[in-house]
């Protein structure tokens, strides 16, 4: 690996730590997706107050750096919070209020990666009139940031968005090749492609040459500024165990598509 | 076909699982028991007139047990349960499946075709074990019969039998039978075409060779109503009509009441796919859990139930388990709440016939005195809203 996390194992779900932070004790369950997984829903009526304490996204001592930091985006918490306020607007508190606070808290703590999950636009979609405030919310978290800011979109089809997301205020793109098909991301990109290719969601070992022929294929054809190899989604799926093997298997295709990119 | 029993207004019953004691889950892994343990033993014994219960009391003094002597355990952790629930005042009861490891994990125990994986999470810090199919599926044998011989043995009221229903192990296992790894450089509709063929023979699979035969197994002892527990039938919004396929070749032909519990989903994702699924005579249902805590029956205070109105509209007629217990929460909810919880969903229906009452999921999440709690104030609220119907 070249950037390690803690593996958010101490948050009970993506939320939690920032709903700590802001004082609100979540209560109604909601299934996550189509996983067998559930979160609490955060509750964002009235006003949201500026975060000062978010500590709880910090990883401790252990965990080496370089560091990535994986928060919720904004587009994600404005859409699964119980609220009574426009969502938009919403989205753009939180950035200010939450996540910005909470980023730099992170850069601190040695991140130089700041992944934002996105799996809401993956897996519902988003109107047409919401990518300029999402754009706007990003800009609130990318402006002079001294991290890398990527934006990944997972659980769903990223390839009719591939435009709109490239337009957006961040460094890098996140896309779930499980669901995504490389021949719609195009080429020559102007940004980082965090690329999804090892399945999350299933115990299946991916093969190793096939991991590295796909990494090859997307920096030969895609092309993009950075590529970044990662998994389509979150490991909390999966069993420790399986985890540990397709981490281990990610490290190994990522090693020999360097030494074959070099070549 | 499935049978018709012919059941009271507003029915009170559990759903499923219910926490297992200290005393039972220690013995069971021949740990040390304590004081404490002996106490609760005692305690519970005492409280739910237990038949007997000294002889638990002596049993659990004499450790290490043998295995007889587990088994032995286990069967008083069911008649503790299964005395709880008819001490509570429920018209239908088990023992909160205190012989089984978990809904899942005890399933695919006693099948051939499944490998172990290890855990994930669920919620918060639960977690759940979770297999994978690596080869034919085949029930290895009967795994619900011995508890249910027992209970029957020493039930005062109705017994209703939950089981784990086809859809939910399947979407709770892994795939490493029927699903491969591909090459992502293929089209992505491709592969998802694959993956969704695969699943199809996955969970079809389930119910024909591991359900069903089970089923029939408990049919053939006497069981005459089985709830079919389905957690995770709308996990997959694009597979409603697969899980209710999967229910139909669990069930069909076979001589019983079949029901199916549902929980923490958007059940509007249920409709239409579940109008083709008229066996199930029963829809046990959690709403509590987004409800709010104000009395009242209009929609506006009763904000968790309005979807309700699609069951109510099933031409099947089935009745609905109406969930009014929270179970994700300490929060004792006040037999006026679930009055009036009962009393809007009879409104909707305006049909007390169709409306059985019932805690949202199972209550393993809590601990016996907050379930007791709970389910005694759930029935006295169903005494308030049979006086405020006058049934």
């Amino acid at each position: 690996m070249d950037l390690y996390s803690d593996g958010l194992l101490k948050w009970q779900d993506i939320f939690r730590p920032l709903m700590g932070a802001l004082g609100v004790k979540p209560h109604t369950l909601v299934r996550w997706f189509d996983t067998n997984t559930f979160f609490r829903a955060p509750e964002l009526g009235g006003r949201i107050q500026t975060v000062t304490n978010p500590d709880g996204v910090v990883p401790d001592a252990s965990v080496p750096r370089p560091r990535a930091a994986t928060l919720p985006s904004p587009f994600m918490f404005s859409r699964a919070a119980h609220t009574d306020q426009d969502r938009n607007r919403l989205m753009i508190e939180l950035a200010r209020q939450v996540l910005r606070p909470a980023i730099d808290a992170a850069v601190a703590g040695g991140a130089e990666l700041i992944h934002l999950q996105d799996p809401w636009l993956g897996y519902f979609g988003i109107k047409p009139d919401d990518w300029a405030p999402l754009g706007e919310a990003l800009g609130v978290l990318h402006h002079e940031l001294k991290a890398t800011l990527a934006f990944h979109v997972y659980f769903g089809d990223a390839g009719p968005h591939i435009d709109q997301l490239q337009r957006l205020p961040v460094d890098a793109i996140g896309v779930d090749l499980i669901e995504t098909d490389v021949a719609e991301l195009g080429s020559g990109w102007d940004k980082g492609l965090v690329a999804g290719i090892i399945n999350g969601r299933s115990s299946i070992l991916e093969s190793l040459d096939n991991t590295v022929e796909v990494a090859r294929h997307l920096a030969d054809t895609v092309r993009p500024r950075n590529l970044y190899l990662t998994s389509n989604c979150e490991l909390g799926y999966l069993p420790t165990g399986v985890a540990e093997r397709k981490v281990l298997r990610l490290g190994e295709a990522a090693r020999k598509a360097k030494e074959l990119v070099s070549v | 076909m499935s049978a018709e029993i012919d059941h009271k207004p507003l029915l009170t019953h559990e759903v499923g699982s219910l926490d297992k004691p200290g005393w039972r889950v220690k013995a069971y892994a021949g740990k040390p028991l304590d004081d404490k343990d002996l106490e609760e033993a005692r305690s519970w014994g005492e409280r739910l007139t237990v038949p007997e219960y000294e002889k638990l009391l002596d049993l659990l003094r004499h450790a290490p047990f043998s295995k007889e002597q587990k088994a032995e355990i286990q069967r008083w952790s069911s008649l503790y349960a299964l005395r709880l629930e008819e001490s509570a005042g429920l018209d239908v009861v088990y023992d909160g499946e205190q012989q089984r490891t978990e809904m899942y994990d005890w399933a695919v125990n006693h099948t051939n075709g499944f490998e172990r994986r290890g855990s994930v999470r669920a919620f918060d810090n639960k977690y759940y074990s979770k297999a994978a199919v690596v080869g034919p599926i085949s029930l290895r044998e009967p795994f619900h019969n011995a508890e249910f011989s027992y209970l029957v043995s020493v039930a005062d009221a109705e017994l209703k039998i939950p089981v784990t229903g086809a859809y939910t192990i399947a979407d709770w296992s892994f795939d490493e039978r029927y699903d491969k790894d591909t090459d992502l450089r293929e089209p992505a509709k491709g592969r998802r075409r694959k993956r969704k063929a695969a699943r199809r023979d996955f969970v079809l699979e389930v119910s024909r060779n591991l359900i069903r035969p089970n089923l029939d197994s408990l049919i053939g002892l006497g069981a005459r109503w089985i709830q079919v527990d389905e957690p995770g039938a709308s996990t997959e919004e694009d597979e409603l009509d697969l899980f209710v396929d999967s229910f139909n070749a669990s069930v069909e032909g076979l001589n019983a009441t079949f029901s199916t519990h549902l929980c923490f989903s958007d059940y509007n994702l249920f409709f239409p796919a579940i109008e083709r699924m008229s066996q199930c005579r029963q829809y046990a249902v959690g709403f509590a859990n987004y409800d709010s805590r104000e009395l009242g029956t209009s929609d506006e205070k009763r904000p968790g139930y309005q979807v309700i109105k699609k069951f109510r509209d099933l031409s099947y007629k089935p009745a609905l388990g109406l969930g009014v217990l929270d179970i994700h929460s300490d929060f004792i909810e006040s037999p006026e709440l679930v009055r009036d919880r009962v009393l809007y969903a009879v409104k909707v229906f305006g049909d007390p016939g169709r409306i059985h009452v019932t805690p949202d999921c199972g209550l393993r999440t809590r601990s016996w005195k907050v379930a007791y709690e709970k389910l005694r104030n759930m029935t006295a609220g169903v005494q308030l809203a049979r006086e405020t119907l006058r049934i």
